[in-house]
């Protein structure tokens, strides 16, 4: 009897282990012999399009890594997936709009030009404005949103937490559908930083555009991730954030305010995804309310990619998200609409391969 | 202590004033109005604002209700617990106020911001002002004062102690009747009841759909529809203790085989349609396997974002041009032939209503011989505590997997029926929506609880249909039902008997503790 058990279990144990190799295989060889029909069979693309693609992808991507970044802090510290983090982002994008369009509809007639409006009299004085209400409204919605849904569920088993994120999400994105309408809106770019204007950096004798908006983002978002990481490592804030996110109880005791800690990590992800989402509505423009789940999947992939609770796997792993899924559609020699198949592809590929990420998980060891 | 009490009253008035506020921001004042005038009898036309004294009531109701919320329960003396209730309704009238002289000011300016925020048209502000103009003002400020005290008044009342001892007479008289008829009940039909009951529900199944409307049927078939995915999502999510979020991706494989065997485009098979319903669920169960083999070992809420990942790619993939050959790409596949039986082919809801039930009833009946068998045993201990279970032999991959399969294949069920029903498939049929609203059933009535499962489908799919005003505002009451129910009723709204009896009736604790709960828990 209990030789047919053991055997049973090797069996078991053996097919998992069968398995995911021939998955992984299945996977290599597909996008091998694609990347093989595009790059050597078929070769029509010159260098310009893959310069011009990873200009995009790094784009992209900076965005993706603020996101993710505020997953990471918050999984790192509270365990969950805060499924309504790309809602922060959408809340953020919302109030940059709106900003924008106070700014351009303020007239300032001077001498020279009678149409001139505020936002292009003043456009850095408007991006700024922008970038602070679109943080500050992303910021003091995440931190209502760990007060009334997370804090009162917190030491509930664990999926309990993540169905009220859902339901958090849910309320988010319906609330801007019924303030705002399904409506498509468009961001009102001050002039000095209007869409599709840039440098052009020659490639193959090939102009490629590099827009200003784009190189503003990447900037800007290097800028932030810096001051996190400095907030992180060097401040007490940040101390006790890491204190926190190690030993929840050991942290009370040592006088640290659980309670304050939380709100504040919700408060920082909260300021990066508005950021995020001005930096979005500046790039692309668009602006609906489910504009923040699919950047805000992507995002999660790419900290789970970089190893969740690690704040650089996070950068890391956004700009690699980022770059794989501008350039993959057009190297893999697919249609364009099926981006976000790839992305999600990666994220099953990453969680059957390497759960832990490519920099490892940053988190406390009873918890895991 | 003063202090405190101000702030909290500042606090709580804060809260009532920003939820009417909001609900104002998303026009809910009108249906709500609409809602009421239908108690009343008075119908409203699609798109057109109630009569005033409807938006009367509902002002008059919500200050009431902040009274009652807000009344003091603690000791002291009478007129001090009403005060309470009273401040606090105070405090949200004078910020309703507020509010209200930026409408007054947008009105008499005649001022339209419809296009950045929908429901702040003229017509719309005037109504929440009662069509007074500035004497709205008034009007909402005297009201949050009457009615908020009368609420908070009444609620002191009625938790005042002579009213604690009419409520538990009122209790002691219910259960002594119940005690009654139960004795009384002869021998026979207590020992038969089950299946006396069990009849009276089949005959009822088979007589009732002949006299309901073809649009009732319509609903009912939906709700029944969503009551076996809702059993078949609690076998992975109640049982088996993995949050799956896409679970539409199952949908999609039964409701795309069905179609395809049985539409005339783009292959024309033409398969039959039971034949194929056999197919659709063996092609879910394949999903559920493809899926769940790789992915078991994960965490919870790696495995629930990983399904929710799959469900998207399925969407996407149908979406895509790549597949548009085969599966009819987005526009879907159209004029599905349905069933027939005995030769007789199945074209009205009344038919579908009959599927549905026999459906039912055959998931129900699986689901419990599931829950009180072994695997059903080994699912609950997985999901009570995975590594536990492990020591004691269960083997967690393949009741998991188990799990994910059986649940799948109920969900592909339902897709090929839907399909049939529908005459039509498309890949917005199976979005990320279709799984959420599923999940919020299951977790809004009651995980494990079939009673809850069919409460939560009829809640939240059949009263939306229902009431037709309230369509725009389901998703919002899924979401925050989701919450509030995670917070305050984590079992549902009918919950589960089961964990109960195991709390109560542990057998090592011998006839004594039976009835009582286990201090040392």
């Amino acid at each position: 009897m209990a030789e047919k058990e053991k055997s049973a279990q090797i069996k078991q144990r053996n097919l998992s282990k069968i398995i995911r190799p021939i998955f992984g295989a299945l996977v290599a060889a597909y996008v091998l012999w694609r990347l093989y029909t595009v790059f050597i069979v078929e070769a029509k693309y010159g260098p310009q399009v893959w310069v011009s693609l990873l200009v995009s992808g790094l784009i992209i991507g900076a965005v993706y890594s603020l996101i993710a970044i505020g997953y990471t802090l918050v999984y790192g510290i509270l365990l969950m997936i805060n499924f309504a983090h790309g809602e922060l982002m959408m809340v953020g994008t919302y109030a940059g709009y709106f900003v924008f369009e106070a700014a351009q509809a303020i007239k300032m007639p001077n001498a020279t030009d009678p149409e001139l409006v505020f936002a292009n009299a003043y456009p850095v004085l408007t991006i700024f404005l922008a970038f602070i209400v679109g943080m500050g409204v992303a910021a003091a919605v995440g931190y209502f949103l760990e007060k009334i849904a997370y804090r009162p569920l917190r030491g509930a088993p664990r999926l309990i937490p993540l169905i009220s994120a859902i339901g958090a999400s849910y309320v988010l994105q319906n609330i801007s559908l019924l303030l705002f309408s399904p409506q498509l809106r468009n961001y009102d770019n001050p002039e000095a930083l209007s869409r599709g204007d840039g440098w052009k950096l020659i490639v193959n004798d090939l102009p490629v555009n590099i827009p200003y908006t784009g190189v503003f983002t990447l900037v800007l978002s290097v800028i932030l991730m810096l001051i996190l990481l400095y907030i992180v490592k060097n401040t007490r804030l940040g101390k006790s954030m890491r204190a926190v996110a190690m030993d929840k109880d050991t942290a009370a005791l040592m006088g640290i305010n659980v309670n304050q800690t939380i709100s504040n990590t919700f408060i920082i992800s909260g300021l990066l995804a508005g950021a995020a989402g001005v930096m979005w509505g500046l790039h692309n423009a668009q602006v609906y309310n489910t504009v923040g789940f699919i950047p805000g999947i992507k995002a999660f992939t790419a900290a789970v990619f970089g190893g969740i609770g690690n704040i650089g796997g996070a950068m890391i792993g956004g700009m690699v998200i980022g770059m794989i899924e501008s350039i993959g559609p057009t190297a893999l020699g697919i249609s364009y609409q099926l981006k976000d198949v790839i992305a999600f592809a990666i994220l099953i590929s990453v969680l059957i391969f390497k759960p832990s990420g490519i920099l490892g998980e940053v988190l406390a060891e009873e918890k895991v | 202590m003063k202090n405190q009490q101000t702030r909290d009253i500042l606090k709580k008035g804060l809260v009532f004033a920003i939820i009417i506020i909001f609900i104002m921001a998303i026009g809910f004042h009108e249906i709500a109005a609409a809602l009421i005038s239908r108690i009343f009898s008075v119908d409203v036309k699609r798109g057109s604002i109630p009569e005033v004294r409807f938006m009367m009531y509902f002002m008059g109701l919500f200050a009431f209700l902040t009274g009652w919320a807000n009344s003091d329960k603690r000791e002291g003396a009478f007129l001090k617990k009403s005060t309470h209730g009273l401040l606090v309704s105070v405090v949200a009238g004078i910020f309703v106020v507020l509010f209200d002289l930026i409408l007054v000011f947008l009105v008499n300016n005649e001022i339209d911001i419809r296009e950045y925020l929908t429901a702040f048209s003229l017509d719309s502000m005037n109504f929440f002002l009662f069509n007074k103009g500035q004497l709205g003002l008034l009007y909402h400020f005297a009201y949050f004062v009457i009615f908020g005290f009368s609420g908070s008044t009444l609620n002191v009342l009625l938790s005042s102690e002579s009213a604690q001892n009419l409520k538990e007479k009122t209790g002691k008289l219910y259960n002594a009747t119940k005690e009654k008829i139960n004795s009384a009940m002869p021998p026979f039909l207590k020992k038969y009841g089950k299946y006396f009951f069990l009849l009276l529900l089949a005959a009822a199944a088979i007589i009732l759909p002949r006299t309901w409307g073809s649009y009732v049927n319509f609903v009912v078939g939906l709700v029944g529809l969503y009551v076996i995915a809702g059993v078949g999502l609690n076998i992975i999510v109640g049982l088996s203790g993995q949050l799956v979020l896409g679970y539409a991706a199952f949908f999609a494989m039964g409701a795309y085989s069905v179609a395809l065997l049985n539409a005339a485009e783009p292959h024309n098979i033409m398969l039959g349609f039971w034949p194929s319903v056999l197919i659709a669920i063996l092609m879910a169960i394949v999903a559920g396997l493809l899926l769940g083999l790789p992915l078991m070992g994960l965490r919870g809420d790696y495995l629930a974002i990983v399904t929710l990942g799959f469900g998207e790619i399925i969407r996407i993939l149908l979406k895509s041009d790549l597949l548009t050959g085969f599966t009819g790409g987005p526009r879907g596949i159209h004029d599905i032939q349905g069933p027939t039986l005995f030769g007789q082919p199945f074209n009205s809801d009344v038919e579908y209503v009959y599927i549905i039930f026999a459906c039912i009833a055959l998931t129900i009946f699986i689901y419990n011989r599931l829950q009180n068998s072994r695997t059903g045993r080994a699912w609950l201990s997985i999901k009570e505590d995975a590594i536990a279970a492990q020591a004691t032999g269960v083997n967690l991959q393949k009741y998991k997997l188990l799990a994910l399969c059986i649940g799948a294949a109920f969900a592909g069920l339902v897709g090929g029926i839907s399909a049939a029903r529908n005459q039509f498939t498309g890949p917005n049929d199976h979005s990320l929506l279709v799984s959420m609203n599923v999940l919020s059933l299951v977790i809004v009535g009651g995980v494990n609880s079939i009673p809850g499962i069919i409460l939560g489908a009829f809640t939240l799919k059949g009263l939306p249909e229902i009431l037709r005003e309230v369509e725009n505002y389901r998703q919002l009451a899924f979401g925050i039902l989701l919450i509030v129910m995670m917070i305050i009723r984590p079992n549902g709204l009918w919950p589960s008997s089961r964990p109960l009896y195991e709390k109560y009736n542990c057998p090592e604790d011998g006839e004594k503790n039976v009835g009582k709960e286990r201090k040392n828990d």
